[in-house]
């Protein structure tokens, strides 16, 4: 019964793993292919735009993951309480995350639009000169990273509200007895309690981030002058612009082995790895 | 200040902060009513003063659009029923069978949820390019497009993820024993058991996946944009950066059709909304 589950997941996910690693030590190039043994990873090292897009691509990560984390977990919090409103609040800072990338893309494309978008509108009503975003190398990715802040903060905010709601009630009512005021039960009971959920959260949340591409091939195309090309750009370029396919492969094997030493780290460092059921 | 007072203070923060998050889907609905003219003048109205619900005619009329939209509805449509029907059958028997190695397959299977699409979106393409003889491929397949550009292309890959499965099993395993007892007593085979008995009992988990996987096959943007070449295999979220070249961009029908695709997924969030939720508080992971 797991046999056509098993064929799809082995034709298109185990096989795939493999052959890429394979066609990472090729020069293949959709018409010819020959074992060129490390040589693509040696090429690598050396190749300026493969370390732009691993900086930009780590910038990108951490800061998205960084603000969408803590606001999501304060979004969590204040949305715990009984508040008038509470359904229409959750709704709508869930809502970008239902809307697709691509769509969200074109409507930040718009806000951010130099002459008449209504960010420099905006800000021109408090007398702030505008700024062309997307095309200043300066700005292009700070502003994929509030577009992607706003995109996402709903969906680390669904889930730290369902760590808060697993928190049993009596153990705030246990300290407050004992006194505590608000501050100190977040830090001795919220905090404690919420961390197999963060930890969780920090390692999807890094895998995710770590393959940023959909926002970045609609709205920039990786430019203004790199300032925005990421890993996965990078990957989708060489491979289906340049038909370099086995260098491709190569940095989709630098990929997947950042992806792998950060959730291992992860597991390792934050002894929280038994608590925590993937499934 | 008391609690009810500051529940209300509170309150009114949050308004203003989900209202914050609205402005851009607010700018992307009126925009969409807007003329170009009042669009490109200098002073920001935010209600249009002219209603140009032709924005709406012209979009869908630029380009094969009832293709687009067939296209998306037609592999977001397969490829739920497929995964559905095989994830189900995969988590039940992952769950409630005894068989050899089981153990190992689900751990290999839980590679699928480490490693991104995004690792081996090549691999993919190369397999499907070199299927034998499909599109103009001799028995070794060499020679011609394989699956790419085709339905087939589009909707197989879909369908390989394991995280359905992980969803299916986990629901199962809460079930009791005695009901495979109960099963067995009365001679059903395991497919019988499954079909019979835990099928139907599976709608909130089958719901919730349906939600999912709707909402992540019609979203999908990278496997569309690698797997196509001809305008008439394109779905919606490619054909919208059709209104964008390089000199110029017709942003009210942008606008028009962007709300177009964002709307069914809205309609659909704003029904089933426990659904969606329920899927990410269950597993953490996005569909």
């Amino acid at each position: 019964m797991i046999l056509p589950f098993y064929l799809f997941f082995t034709v298109f996910v185990i096989i795939p793993i493999i052959v890429n690693i394979g066609l990472s030590f090729t020069n293949y190039n959709l018409d010819q292919m020959s074992f060129i043994g490390v040589k693509n990873y040696l090429n690598l090292m050396t190749d300026r735009f493969f370390w732009v897009s691993l900086k930009n691509t780590a910038i990108y990560t951490f800061f998205t993951l960084i603000f969408t984390m803590t606001l999501g977990l304060l979004l969590a919090i204040v949305l715990n309480r009984k508040l008038t409103g509470l359904k229409f609040f959750r709704t709508s800072f869930y809502l970008p995350n239902v809307t697709s990338m691509v769509a969200v893309s074109m409507v930040w494309l718009w806000l951010y639009e130099p002459s008449h978008g209504i960010v420099n509108q905006a800000l021109g009503w408090f007398g702030i000169g505008g700024r062309q975003w997307l095309f200043d190398v300066n700005t292009a990715l700070g502003s994929i990273i509030v577009m992607s802040i706003w995109k996402y903060t709903g969906y680390y905010m669904v889930v730290f509200l369902a760590g808060l709601q697993g928190i049993p009630g009596y153990l705030y009512e246990a300290v407050t007895v004992d006194g505590a005021n608000g501050f100190q039960k977040f830090i001795h009971i919220t905090l404690p309690m919420l961390t197999p959920v963060t930890f969780f959260l920090l390692v999807t949340g890094i895998i995710n981030n770590f393959n940023v591409f959909e926002q970045v091939n609609v709205m920039t195309g990786g430019g203004p002058m790199n300032a925005t090309t990421t890993i996965v750009h990078q990957i989708y370029s060489r491979a289906f612009f340049d038909f370099l396919m086995g260098y491709a492969a190569s940095l989709s094997v630098v990929l997947l082995l950042i992806v792998l030493v950060l959730t291992t780290l992860n597991f390792k460092y934050s002894n929280q790895g038994a608590d925590l059921d993937i499934g | 200040m008391n609690e009810q007072s500051l529940n209300r203070l509170i309150s009114i923060i949050m308004l203003v902060l989900s209202l914050i998050i609205l402005v851009p889907f607010l700018i992307m609905l009126v925009t969409s009513f807007k003329t170009m003219g009042e669009v490109l003048a200098p002073n920001f109205t935010f209600i249009p003063k002219q209603w140009a619900f032709f924005n709406y005619i012209e979009a869908m009329t630029t380009g094969n659009w009832g293709r687009y939209f067939f296209n998306s509805f037609f592999i977001t449509a397969v490829a739920v029923v497929v995964s559905l029907i095989i994830n189900s059958v995969a988590g039940f028997a992952f769950a409630r069978l005894e068989f050899k190695g089981r153990d190992l397959l689900f751990f290999i299977s839980l590679i699928g949820l480490m490693v991104p699409q995004q690792v081996t979106m090549i691999p993919v393409f190369l397999i499907l390019k070199h299927v034998p003889l499909a599109g103009g491929n001799d028995l070794f397949g060499q020679g011609g497009m394989g699956w790419v550009d085709s339905y087939m292309g589009l909707i197989i890959p879909y369908i390989a993820g394991s995280f359905g499965v992980f969803l299916f099993r986990q629901f199962y395993l809460n079930f009791p024993k005695s009901l495979d007892d109960a099963a067995r007593i009365d001679g059903l085979t395991s497919l019988k058991t499954y079909l019979y008995i835990y099928l139907p009992l599976s709608k909130p988990v089958l719901a919730t996946l349906i939600v999912l996987k709707t909402t992540s096959t019609w979203n999908e943007y990278t496997w569309p944009l690698i797997i196509t070449v001809s305008d008439k295999m394109k779905t919606v979220q490619l054909a919208l950066t059709l209104f964008r070249d390089e000199t110029n961009v017709q942003w009210t029908l942008m606008m028009a059709a962007t709300t177009l695709i964002v709307l069914p997924l809205l309609i659909i969030f704003l029904t089933l909304q426990k659904y969606f939720v329920e899927g990410i508080v269950t597993t953490g992971i996005k569909g």
